[in-house]
């Protein structure tokens, strides 16, 4: 599967390799201790840096158009 | 306002599932999710694990064509979920980021262990769509709910064969285990 950011690919997949792994094997048996967390926290780096270059701003995006008065209406 | 819902059982435990629902993508059956990050994970305090990811999506037109439209080549959607271990329930939400301000489908889905049997997960599945300013024409409406159910047919199927996927991954490992064993063993007894 690949990245939004294709230098981050790498880092996503050891990233989903060890999270697989430990979704599996650790977390569903009850242990909470994520090893994961420093290679996540390099993937998210990347992926943030992203989506910057490419001027995707997820969190702008999120926010609630429908419905509210930053809804598009049609012409009058 | 809600269009469509299904439900779904599966034949495989809920931790199997769920564990296969991760490795969703890439699979023949989605080939348009042609992109997933995970922008954000975390355990809360009462041991649920939150997940915020991005789904990349391909309309899958040429290029020449999606820049004659003015579209991007590339769509986006924002799905976030909740695993909740002790319950045995899986929800996740996604909508498009993409033409928002036009259009919202927010999908719910929902995997939970089989009330009756701890061998079976239950999906049920919900879409909602918001669109600006017009009444959803029940012409409009039947095409997505088509393309919902063929969606989430592929959805199921797609399911299917990333858990079998990850069974034959099991199954494979065990035996390779057997066979070290196997050699092991006779050697270690004679010492």
């Amino acid at each position: 599967m690949n990245s939004v950011g294709e230098e981050c690919q790498e880092l996503k997949r050891r990233y989903d390799e060890c999270f697989n792994k430990w979704f599996a094997e650790k977390f569903l048996k009850g242990q909470k201790d994520d090893p994961c967390q420093p290679l996540f926290k390099v993937y998210q780096d990347c992926v943030k840096k992203a989506l910057k270059d490419k001027k995707l701003d997820i969190e702008q995006m999120e926010v609630q158009v429908m419905g509210t008065d930053n809804e598009k209406q049609p012409p009058s | 306002m809600r269009i469509w819902t299904s439900e779904h059982t599966f034949e495989h435990s809920w931790d199997t599932v769920v564990t296969a629902a991760w490795r969703k993508y890439p699979n023949p059956l989605n080939p348009s999710v042609v992109g997933l990050d995970v922008l954000d994970r975390s355990i809360d305090a009462e041991g649920k694990l939150k997940s915020h990811r991005l789904m990349s999506t391909s309309w899958g037109m040429p290029g020449w064509v999606a820049k004659l439209i003015g579209m991007q080549e590339t769509a986006f959607a924002s799905e976030h979920s909740v695993v909740d271990p002790k319950n045995k329930v899986f929800t996740l939400n996604s909508r498009n980021l993409t033409l928002s301000n036009v259009l919202t489908v927010n999908e719910q889905l929902v995997y939970c262990q089989h009330p009756t049997d701890p061998n079976k997960t239950l999906l049920k599945q919900e879409a909602t769509v918001t669109v600006s300013g017009l009444p959803l024409c029940s012409k409009l409406e039947k095409m997505m709910t088509d393309a919902m159910n063929n969606n989430a047919n592929k959805g199921r199927q797609a399911m299917e064969f990333v858990i079998d996927k990850v069974k034959k991954e099991a199954r494979e490992l065990t035996t390779e285990a057997h066979k070290c064993m196997d050699n092991v063993l006779p050697k270690t007894s004679s010492l």
